[in-house]
């Protein structure tokens, strides 16, 4: 693990902004593992926070709009959208929290399920499923404020600007969960949040633990976590509950707590736009399914595709846009324009540096190897299974050695052997 | 379309490594030229030159790829060739070394990074083999009366004459191979290396360690001939260099701790001038195997203790057979062959197999 320099600290301390609703909004109808299902006609007219598809699955993923107006299926490149064409009416349907203090471990679950939430880390896994721990003991509930993707500050101005609902909140699924310990981790490079916000918690009279972590990427890797935090070792690919710990994002938490104490349903999320070529760097409160060109309009910017490379996410996980109608989903936590690579690709020099800083402890040069080889019991002999593509290796080697393809290759040569 | 991540460490290039090892060498380079004024700066040009006329071409012809001594390496390998030699070694016997390192160092094995073995040292013995009675001659080791500026005294008005000697001995003392006037410039660029993360201190400390331990438990060390100096240089130059170590850290401790016992073994046995050179080269030829012996233990797997010290017991047992091997060849002055044998592997494997992989990027 290492410490990746960047412009997080231009937009860490910004205050959360907010832009002019969109004229329309994108809602991609890929839901975990599985596509969404419009439960609206093509056409209709839908209300703010109106539930416009939900999954068929045991997943049970639910989606709402975020303005109110013109309702249609689309397709980009393949995918399906929900385009909503805002009225600007801002027509909204009734919203009414539900009284928290009486809600028993069933009703909680369903609130979080109903609001649409899944986590906001990218990965879209409903939440919901995660909290329904039954009986299992927990003994660690970890809030994941290690926002450790460079670039990325979103959750730090939530955690800056933090409300009581959300510290509220956090005791609810404490309750729910039935968890021995509550611990809040953010990297030590912002340890001036521990004492601000230990302050608001303490007032609140709540019970949580901040924690501080290094400043190494990936600590917010959700196993690295779990090691620092709780000090367990769980093998990737195992459920961590069965381990006694369930992980959250402080912007999950968010989103739960507009559901808890406002009605509101996710629809809305922080996200930072940054990068060296941005013209505007900050943290704002966006709409799902907000179309990046709307984003650069708003910032006076082209995307000039030549000239930089537009990703959602963070730059060592994130995804670049193929196409500017892409759009913010719940699991965006930045929109960053940054400068093209140019890689120049030598051989594996053996230097060991993605060995180094690969948290999972695997030898990743020779991922490169036997993937050029289709050599699949290499690959399996070398682990690759417990790799989290987290690109540390990557964006460490010299040598611009294809790791994340070999890895990426890789992993699809032992799934379809 | 393109792949996470979308930054890289800043910096970090693997020409930025080579040219921060060539930084390192500069220095040891200018107390050379110090020493021995335009012979040593005549060796040195002639093997730079070579090896990276003998990089472009044969690079370009059986690679295709006309841009290869761009990447630094040749110059590495040729600086660090001319640094284990005399400084009367004949021009042509340095420019044979450096097109051998070179060609069988390091491209017919595919290039950059894929070759097992030191290229320098590989130069080295193709060198002392292929012109014994030069290089073996003790005649050219008779350098004083070439020497440009001879030991200093660089602290003057201090009392303790043998301290003051041999303090300025090493900052500066032109005897021995061409790299190793300077014992103190070495260490700096050692330091320099260590800072920039080129090399780490696994190799050095086990390597330097384990020898001085083992000169200690022997106590007889009056008749053990070695430079200290030039074990220094190689130390830090030559047993860290980067595709034919291991690429693991727990694997350099053991890796610079084996090619420590070796070297006493080879300077015990009475081997010398090439005691470093043998023991480095016998244990690059183990390099990978340490690598993939001493692999971390991956995230969430239980370790096999049991299994991997048998592993390591194996191993151990092997470099030290291939140790009393080499010391019986090279008593027998047989080592000949091994490079004869090695010439046909390297030619064969090149054809049957390296020669396909070139695209591959390791
Ligand atoms: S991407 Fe995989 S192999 Fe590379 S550093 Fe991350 S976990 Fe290790
Ligand atoms: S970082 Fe790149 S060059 Fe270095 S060992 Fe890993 S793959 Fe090879």
């Amino acid at each position: 693990m290492m410490a990746i320099p960047s412009l997080k600290k231009e937009t860490k301390t910004q205050e959360i902004k907010r832009l002019p609703d969109p004229p329309y909004v994108l809602l991609s109808l890929l839901g975990y593992q599985e596509p969404l299902k419009p439960v609206i006609a093509s056409g209709a007219h839908v209300q703010k926070y109106q539930l416009i598809a939900q999954s068929e699955t045991h997943w049970s993923i639910k989606l709402h709009a975020p303005i109110s107006g013109i309702a249609n299926v689309v397709e980009y490149n393949g995918q399906r959208y929900l385009k909503i064409t805002n009225d600007f009416k801002n027509d909204s349907i009734v919203c009414t929290p539900p009284k928290v203090a009486s809600l028993n471990n069933q009703d909680i679950l369903k609130v979080i399920r109903d609001a649409g939430i899944v986590g906001s880390g990218g990965a879209g896994f409903p939440t919901h499923i995660k909290y329904d721990v039954s009986d299992r003991p927990i003994t660690h509930f970890i809030i994941n404020g290690a926002e450790c993707e460079p670039y990325l500050s979103a959750d730090y101005a939530l955690m800056n600007q933090a409300e009581n609902h959300l510290w509220k909140t956090v005791q609810v699924i404490q309750k729910l969960l039935q968890a021995d310990q509550v611990v809040l981790a953010i990297e030590k490079q912002h340890r001036e949040l521990k004492k601000k916000m230990e302050h608001q918690i303490a007032q609140l009279n709540i019970n949580i633990k901040i924690q501080l972590l290094g400043n190494d990427y990936p600590q917010g890797s959700e196993l690295q976590l779990i090691k620092a935090v709780a000090g367990k070792i769980i093998p990737k690919g195992s459920i961590t509950a069965h381990h006694g710990v369930v992980v959250s994002n402080i912007g999950t938490i968010a989103a739960i707590a507009n559901a808890l104490y406002l009605g509101i349903p996710y629809t809305e999320r922080i996200v930072t736009i940054s990068g060296e070529k941005a013209r505007t760097k900050g943290n704002f409160l966006l709409k799902i399914g907000t179309p990046i060109s709307y984003l650069l309009k708003q910032m006076g910017q082209d995307w000039l595709p030549s000239d930089h490379q537009i990703i959602l996410g963070g730059p060592m996980m994130g995804s670049p846009i193929a196409h500017s109608e892409e759009s913010i989903s719940k699991g965006t936590g930045g929109v960053l324009l940054l400068k093209h690579l140019y890689q120049k690709t030598f051989n594996c020099i053996q230097c060991g540096y993605c060995a180094d800083v690969c948290p999972q402890k695997l030898m990743p040069m020779e991922f490169a190897r036997h993937a050029a080889n289709d050599n699949i019991d290499g690959l399996q002999h070398f682990n690759l299974k417990s790799c989290i593509e987290c690109g540390a290796c990557a964006y460490v080697c010299p040598s611009d050695v294809p790791l994340i393809s070999s890895i990426l290759t890789g992993k699809q040569l032992i799934k379809t052997k | 379309m393109n792949l996470h991540p979308f930054i890289k460490a800043p910096r970090n290039t693997t020409q930025a490594i080579m040219l921060d090892v060539i930084v390192a060498l500069i220095p040891i380079a200018m107390a050379s030229y110090l020493a021995y004024g335009t012979l040593a700066l005549t060796l040195l040009g002639t093997a730079i030159t070579t090896a990276v006329v003998t990089d472009l071409l044969f690079s370009g012809i059986l690679f295709g790829n006309w841009k290869t001594p761009l990447d630094g390496t040749s110059v590495i390998t040729a600086m660090l060739l001319t640094f284990t030699i005399s400084p009367l070694t004949p021009w042509f016997v340095v420019a044979f070394g450096a097109a051998a390192a070179i060609l069988f160092g390091k491209i017919l094995w595919g290039g950059l990074g894929k070759n097992r073995f030191n290229p320098a040292l590989v130069g080295r013995e193709f060198m002392a083999s292929v012109f014994p009675s030069i290089l073996g001659a003790s005649s050219i080791w008779a350098t004083t009366s070439f020497i440009n500026l001879p030991a200093q005294d660089f602290f003057t008005g201090a009392a303790n004459e043998p301290v003051k000697t041999y303090l300025s001995s090493l900052l500066y003392n032109p005897s021995g191979a061409l790299g190793e006037y300077s014992t103190f410039l070495i260490v700096l660029g050692g330091l320099y290396l260590t800072l920039r993360k080129r090399i780490s201190w696994h190799i050095p400390t086990m390597l330097l360690g384990v020898f001085a331990i083992s000169c200690v438990v022997i106590g007889d060390t009056v008749n053990l001939e070695y430079s200290f100096a030039g074990l220094l240089f190689g130390t830090i130059f030559m047993a860290t260099d980067m595709p034919s170590s291991p690429n693991n850290a727990p694997g350099k401790i053991y890796y610079g701790a084996m090619i420590g016992l070796v070297t006493f073994i080879l300077v015990w046995s009475g081997v010398k001038f090439s005691y470093l050179s043998y023991s480095i080269l016998i244990l690059n030829g183990f390099s990978s195997i340490i690598s993939e012996v001493f692999k971390p233990n991956p995230w969430g797997e239980t370790n096999n203790r049991l299994q991997k010290s048998e592993k390591i017991a194996l191993l151990t047992i092997a470099i030290l057979g291939v140790t009393f091997a080499v010391i019986y060849l090279h008593e027998n002055h047989a080592l000949i062959y091994v490079l004869v044998v090695y010439i046909l592997y390297v030619v064969l494997k090149y054809a049957s197999d390296f020669r396909h992989k070139l695209k591959y990027p390791i």
